[in-house]
């Protein structure tokens, strides 16, 4: 009984806040971004300055709110690498409509509703039917990306209609400061954080990736969590395409090339572990920052894009042998 | 009403005690091959411990899950209350009250104790916000309530196997239940914690829950049961008060047939030259300093309750898992170096217990299934000669009755005893001196595990070594020349057919 008592009063008095946040496994990836920020700062010229970095987290805008769906599709144990393709796709019915009405609202519309059905023909394809969710996603990767082409041929689709709203949204800052695009990035972030922490919806997606059979157990319908997670990274790679259709005001077939596989790599570094249950949305943005800040440091230097891209990729290996040698040690086995 | 452990009052009068808490009326239940129940009927009272018992196959797994609405039924009723229930999922069990802690562990290990104790309904505060602080004052209540010792801050996964049966255990009691069944919930506790266990299961009682206890242990059946079903071979046997039952009624009701007539021993005397012999072997995770030898001819059985060391025996003598010190010798050659490709040049090879993903090509034909240990025999300049290959199959199909459709049927398809005879004729094939079984009956039903008792009992009369691992007593008392006993990685006893009886190996296995 002694013993017991023990147990609750260790369980009722918190440990120290500072050693709290230790042991969760972010502090690592921010310790990881200050180190590039300092590193850069002293090497790179302009890197340190305020249009600089919020030049960065603008670019960055895109991966984050993307990111959070890939995130989420991870956490429930599934993959999605339509992203890409999804995010050249919506710009179509969102540059069309907006030329015909001149509605931002019904272009809008127009592309949640695209992404929508996308999300949904995912979900039920992997969910319900059963099929292994890379070979879906990397379907649709194809089917979208092939459409977009046969719809537009080589040309791009230029935004004629202009709206002022809509550009704003591309060349806006907050205060002058925080492009809007970052501002909608952070939002959602913290939004599905929050979701993702405190309510019943996000811990039931950790858990049907944890363990399908423990949470089937427990009463979840497994079947539409994954579903759902489906539909929200769709929507989510939508926004992230309407931020990118503002940028370049226009639909093109190259748009989001490879998006897809920066959002994935950004993720795992970012501690999501892609065999599900693992992870954070905080983990994900602050892989997307560190691989922005990085790729941006290092053409700062002068250094080529081929150099980032091998750089970036031993990174991301480096990352996850840490990790899965962390996670093996924990386990004892 | 269902009642609520921590928030009831300590009496009866939460749930109605004059109707049945749960019925179940004529269960059919129906796998590929086998029926593995067959019109069951099973009656819990509420305020009553019900035990559940039958040797292991008997159908006391397959009730529960249809209990917990894991498996549909394919006939028969199920009343809550005296009201008829449609249990299709999980999810509708529990609505009904019914908590099932099951063997294996169901946590997500991600997730801290105190999650877990809640998984199946978060309670949520203002706006729907889960409320984290009620999660953890409430789970460290529960714990403090029914006296376990678990930590309801740690991540689950960190902890010790008999400390998440615990968390699994409590997690059944932190909603209301009006059915609690406990399968096995013993199997990794401690003699004091089990004596908490059974507070606390006199606790549900008392406020009316109707609790079913799957165990093998008589012991805890008697101390704790008012009432004992026993089931066999999918049908249900007799239900009776504890009072009525005795070790030997009971026992006499779950074997419920002679051990001679299902064993038919055919063979004559085992040999005496040495067919396999251990050595001081020990592996990293279990097995101890384990040495034994058995002779050509013989049946060798190896008995031990769940984690005793046999599998792990199993894979190490065949060169499948390393080890870390001893010395395997197959028919006087030792077995260096230590893999399975010498095993089975050697002539040692192992019929597992996971057939499904150790030893079937589910897809592939029978024959091909049959004949993948020894290609080298019938290959001409580097390719497989199918004629040859399929007239060797087929003599083995004809020798052991393999009912199969053709050659070419795929392995799945077939039943489960069929199944296990196709992988014994891959291994003779080859030319075995020592063939080590696992399990060879699991999943198979009685029919067809009396074929593959004689099908061991021929091989060891053709002169073959059969290292039999088992869980199930009889089948060892049946089959084996000789029983050597595993507790915790080691061996506790070895007797002689003749000085075996249950009590002897059970002793021997809990050390």
């Amino acid at each position: 009984m002694t013993n017991a008592s023990t147990a609750i009063e260790a369980a009722n008095t918190e440990p120290p806040f500072l050693a709290r946040l230790a042991r969760h496994q972010e502090m690592a990836l921010l310790l990881c971004l200050v180190l590039v920020l300092a590193f850069f700062s002293f090497t790179a010229e302009n890197f340190f300055s305020v249009r600089n970095m919020t030049n960065v987290l603008g670019q960055a805008s895109l991966a984050l709110t993307a990111g959070i769906g890939c995130a989420i599709v991870f956490i429930s144990g599934e993959v999605d690498i339509s992203i890409g393709s999804l995010l050249a796709t919506i710009a179509l019915p969102l540059i069309i409509i907006m030329n015909e009405t001149g509605s931002l609202a019904l272009g809008v519309s127009g592309a949640l509703l695209f992404g929508l059905i996308v999300g949904c023909i995912n979900g039920y394809l992997t969910a319900y039917a059963g099929i292994n969710s890379l070979i879906v996603t990397l379907g649709m990767m194809f089917v979208l990306r092939g459409g977009v082409y046969l719809y537009t041929g080589q040309r791009a689709i230029p935004d004629d209609a202009m709206l002022d709203s809509f550009i704003l949204l591309s060349d806006g800052r907050l205060f002058n400061v925080i492009p809007y695009s970052a501002v909608i990035a952070l939002i959602l972030l913290f939004v599905f954080a929050y979701v993702m922490r405190h309510r019943p919806f996000g811990r039931q997606i950790y858990a049907v990736g944890g363990n399908p059979e423990v949470a089937r157990l427990a009463g979840y319908d497994v079947r539409r969590v994954k579903f759902v997670c489906f539909i929200i990274s769709a929507l989510l790679a939508t926004v992230a395409g309407i931020i990118l259709a503002a940028r370049v005001g226009s639909a093109q077939h190259t748009a989001g090339l490879n998006f897809e596989f920066q959002v994935v790599a950004a993720t795992v570094l970012g501690g999501v572990s892609l065999a599900g249950g693992i992870g954070s949305l905080w983990g994900m943005a602050l892989g997307v920052l560190i691989l922005q800040f990085l790729s941006n440091g290092l053409r700062g230097l002068g250094l080529p894009t081929e150099w980032q891209l091998v750089i970036t990729g031993m990174i991301i290996i480096a990352a996850v042998a840490f990790d899965e040698a962390k996670r093996r040690r924990a386990n004892g086995g | 009403m269902p009642a609520d452990i921590l928030h009831a009052a300590e009496s009866v009068g939460a749930i109605d005690t004059s109707v049945p808490a749960l019925e179940m009326r004529g269960i059919d239940k129906r796998f590929p091959g086998v029926l593995a129940l067959e019109g069951v009927d099973l009656t819990l009272q509420p305020g009553k411990v019900h035990a559940l018992m039958g040797e292991n196959g008997a159908g006391k797994s397959t009730l529960i899950k249809i209990m917990a609405g894991v498996y549909g039924k394919d006939a028969g009723v199920i009343r809550i209350q005296g009201r008829e229930v449609d249990i299709k999922s999980p999810r509708d069990s529990l609505r009904q009250g019914i908590k099932v802690v099951f063997q294996e562990i169901a946590l997500i290990s991600e997730f801290t104790v105190a999650e877990n104790i809640f998984l199946e309904g978060y309670p949520t505060g203002a706006g729907g916000s889960i409320d984290w602080k009620k999660i953890r004052n409430d789970s460290a209540a529960l714990f403090k309530r029914i006296g376990f010792n678990v930590d309801p801050a740690a991540r689950t996964g960190s902890l010790p196997v008999s400390q998440q049966q615990m968390v699994e255990i409590a997690r059944a009691l932190a909603h209301e239940a009006r059915v609690v069944v406990m399968d096995e919930p013993t199997s990794s506790l401690t003699p004091n914690e089990v004596a908490l266990l059974f507070t606390v299961i006199r606790r549900l009682t008392a406020l009316g829950i109707a609790v079913v206890y799957v165990s093998h242990k008589l012991d805890e059946v008697f101390e704790i049961a008012d009432t004992v079903t026993v089931l066999r071979d999918g049908r249900h046997i007799s239900t009776k008060s504890v009072s009525e039952q005795t070790s030997d009624t009971l026992i006499q009701d779950m074997i419920g047939r002679r051990i001679d007539n299902l064993f038919p021993r055919k063979r004559g005397a085992a040999g005496t030259k040495v067919a396999l012999s251990v050595e001081g072997l020990s592996t990293a995770k279990k097995l101890k300093d384990v040495t034994f030898e058995a002779r050509a001819g013989e049946v060798l059985g190896f008995f031990g309750l769940m984690g005793a060391g046999r599998t792990e025996l199993a894979k190490a003598i065949v060169g499948y898992d390393p080890i870390t010190s001893g010395a395997i010798t197959v028919d006087g050659q030792p077995l260096t170096p230590h893999d399975t490709r010498t095993g089975v040049r050697l002539g040692i090879g192992l019929l597992t217990e996971d057939r499904k993903t150790e030893g079937l090509m589910g897809e592939l034909p029978v024959y091909q299934n049959a004949s993948l240990a020894s290609l080298g025999a019938f290959a001409r300049m580097g390719f497989v000669d199918k004629a040859k290959e399929r007239k060797a199959v087929q003599e083995y199909v004809d020798r052991f009755r393999i009912k199969t459709p053709s050659l070419t049927q795929k392995i799945k398809n077939l039943s489960g005893g069929n199944q296990q005879k196709v992988l014994i004729s891959r291994w003779l094939m080859r030319g075995l001196k020592v063939i080590v079984v696992d399990e060879p009956t699991r999943g198979i039903d009685v029919g067809a595990k009396s074929e593959i008792f004689a099908l061991i009992d021929r091989l060891a009369g053709e002169g073959l070594a059969v290292v039999l691992m088992s869980s199930e007593m009889p089948e060892l008392l049946g089959l084996a020349d000789r029983i050597a006993v595993m507790c915790e990685g080691r061996i506790t006893a070895t007797m002689s057919r003749d000085e075996a009886t249950q009590e002897k190996i059970l002793n021997a296995a809990i050390g």
